[in-house]
Order: structure tokens, then sequence, then C-alpha cells
């Protein structure tokens, strides 16, 4: 079952990785070159992110860089080449992450002991959108680089404990039931928005905020299609793995 | 499949029980190389998909 597990959820992270890697370089990626470029217009110079700006609030998306650069003695830092090499990058991580994601999917359809079918990891597919994807964005939207926000620490905090919040109560609700399960679950969902998400100053960028709004939208919509490809490709891989495999086993225990 | 898994061997429950804790591990293992690693190679190789994606970057 470890193998089967495992080799599904290559499979659906792969074919979950095509299609976000797709959508991204068509959607958020020329939005993401667009809004670096009022990113390094704003400042005086990549090397003075963040220093050279006036409201020494602003946390600039790469300002990050330079603070961690002063680990290093002020060394640039290793980044992908513009172009190619860093749309093949990009694919890298995601097809990491989709790999990583359909593992999650995986273990939680088999802890459930649910029939895995593409319908069923379809429907988990879709919670795990719910949970990593659209909860998370309530509090923290999708942002462009360049965007001021709060300290990276406390935001990572609120999106894990985010994420597992709405899927313990999707889980207590959908798969519980149950008056109680259903209480506590809605409760877990409300809970890390009456918390709040951790909001950094409101500054106003010289970045159109059509911008902001397209790459908001278009990062969920890229999300929901990574999952229901996810969820899709998981059910059919389960069963295509125990198509080659497992189908010795099961003519062996019927004869 | 899991009616099957359990009438085969009685031993796939506790197969079943490690399965799901390794692929747990490596998930989550998986999740936080491309999605929270404070590595500055990683994130800036993981980029634009952190920002695609929602992972709280920068």
């Amino acid at each position: 079952m470890t193998k089967r597990l495992l080799a599904a959820a290559l499979v659906a992270g792969f074919l979950a990785a095509c299609v976000a890697s797709v959508l991204q370089f068509a959607l958020t990626s020329p939005l993401i070159l667009a809004a670096e470029k009022y990113e390094t217009a704003e400042t005086a110079g990549p090397a003075l992110a963040g220093r050279a700006l006036s409201n020494p609030l602003i946390v600039l998306a790469h300002a990050g860089h330079d603070q961690a650069g002063h680990d290093h003695g002020g060394e640039p830092q290793w980044q992908p080449a513009p172009g190619l090499p860093r749309l093949a990058f990009t694919a890298l991580a995601t097809l990491v992450s989709g790999v990583g994601y359909a593992l999650l999917l995986g273990a939680v359809l088999v802890a459930t002991g649910r029939t895995v079918t593409p319908g069923e990891a379809l429907k988990f597919g879709i919670g795990g959108f719910l949970a990593a994807g659209l909860a998370p964005a309530i509090g923290l939207p999708p942002e462009l680089p360049g965007i001021a926000a709060a300290g990276l620490e406390s935001r990572q905090l609120w999106w894990v404990a985010t994420a597992l919040a709405t899927a313990a109560g999707l889980y207590l609700i959908a798969i519980r039931r149950g008056p109680a399960a259903i209480g506590i679950g809605l409760a877990l969902l409300v809970a890390p928005h009456v918390w709040g998400a951790p909001h950094g100053p409101e500054e106003i960028s010289a970045m159109p905020p059509v911008f902001a709004a397209q790459f908001a939208a278009r990062s969920l919509a890229i999300g929901f299609a990574f999952w229901a490809v996810l969820g899709l490709a998981f059910g059919w891989a389960w069963g295509a793995v125990a198509g080659r495999t497992g189908h010795p086993v099961r003519s062996g225990v019927a004869a | 499949m899991v009616a099957i898994t359990r009438s085969l061997s009685p031993a796939l429950v506790g197969e079943r029980l490690s399965a799901v804790l390794l692929a747990a591990t490596l998930g989550v293992g998986l999740l936080f190389v491309s999605g929270f690693a404070p590595v500055v190679a990683l994130h800036n190789a993981a980029h634009d998909w952190r920002h695609s994606a929602n992972f709280p970057c920068h």
C-alpha cells in the first residue's frame, strides 16, 4: 500500500503541476514581472531596497533578500536567471509542492478509510483547495511582489494554523457529521478569521490596483484547477497503479 | 479498497498506518522545502510559485 500511495501521489503531483505551471506562465508570471518593474522603480536600486524608502515601516518584497544577505556578508544571493530558467524553477517548485500536497491528500484519503475513486478524491481535493487555498486567502490575499506586508513568520504561522483548522473543520462537518462535530467544525472554520490575520502597514503603491486584483483572482483560479486535477489524478492513478501491480493478488484471492 | 486489503491480511492495518505516516511526513517535508523554507536560494528558486500559490513570501 505504501508503494501504491507514493506512486499515485507522484503521478497526481506531476499532472497537477503540469496544469498549474502552464496556467502560471500564462496568467500570473507576467503580472509578477510587471510588479517587479514597479518595485525596482520605487527603490533606488535592488541593493538599497527597504532602506531608500521614506517610510521605514514598508517591507518591500525583496528587502527580505537583503536582510538575509547580511548573514553572508552582503554577497548577492543566487537566483534563477530571467527567462526560461526562472520559468523552469517555478515549474520545479510547483512539482515539489504538487507531490507534497498529493502525498497529504493520499494520506488523508487512506487514513479516513475512504474508497479511493476519482470522484471521492476530487471531493477531498476541493477540500484541500478550501483549506490551503481559499481560507488563508481570506486573511492573507495572494500578493504581488512589492506590496507591504506584516512579518513573514507571523504570516506563515497564521497561514499554517488556518489551513489546519479549516481542514479539521471540514473533516468534522463533512465526514464525522453529528451535531457536536458540526458545531466544533464550524467554530474551527471561523476561528482563524475571528483571531485575524497579521496585517502590514497600508501603503499606496505606484502599481495599478488592477494588477493586484487580477493577481489575487488568477492565483485562486490556478489554485482551484491545481487541486481539482490533483484530486482527479490521484483517484485515477490509485486505480491505475493497482491495475498493474494489484491484479495478480486479487485474482489469487478470487481463485 | 480498505475492505479488500483487510480481507487479504490483517497485517495491512499496520501497513496502512505506516503508509499514511510516511506519506504525511514526506508531504510536509516537500511542502516546507517548496513553500516555507527560509533558505534564500530555495526562496528565490520557488519565488513565483510561492506568490501564485499564496504561500506567505518575503
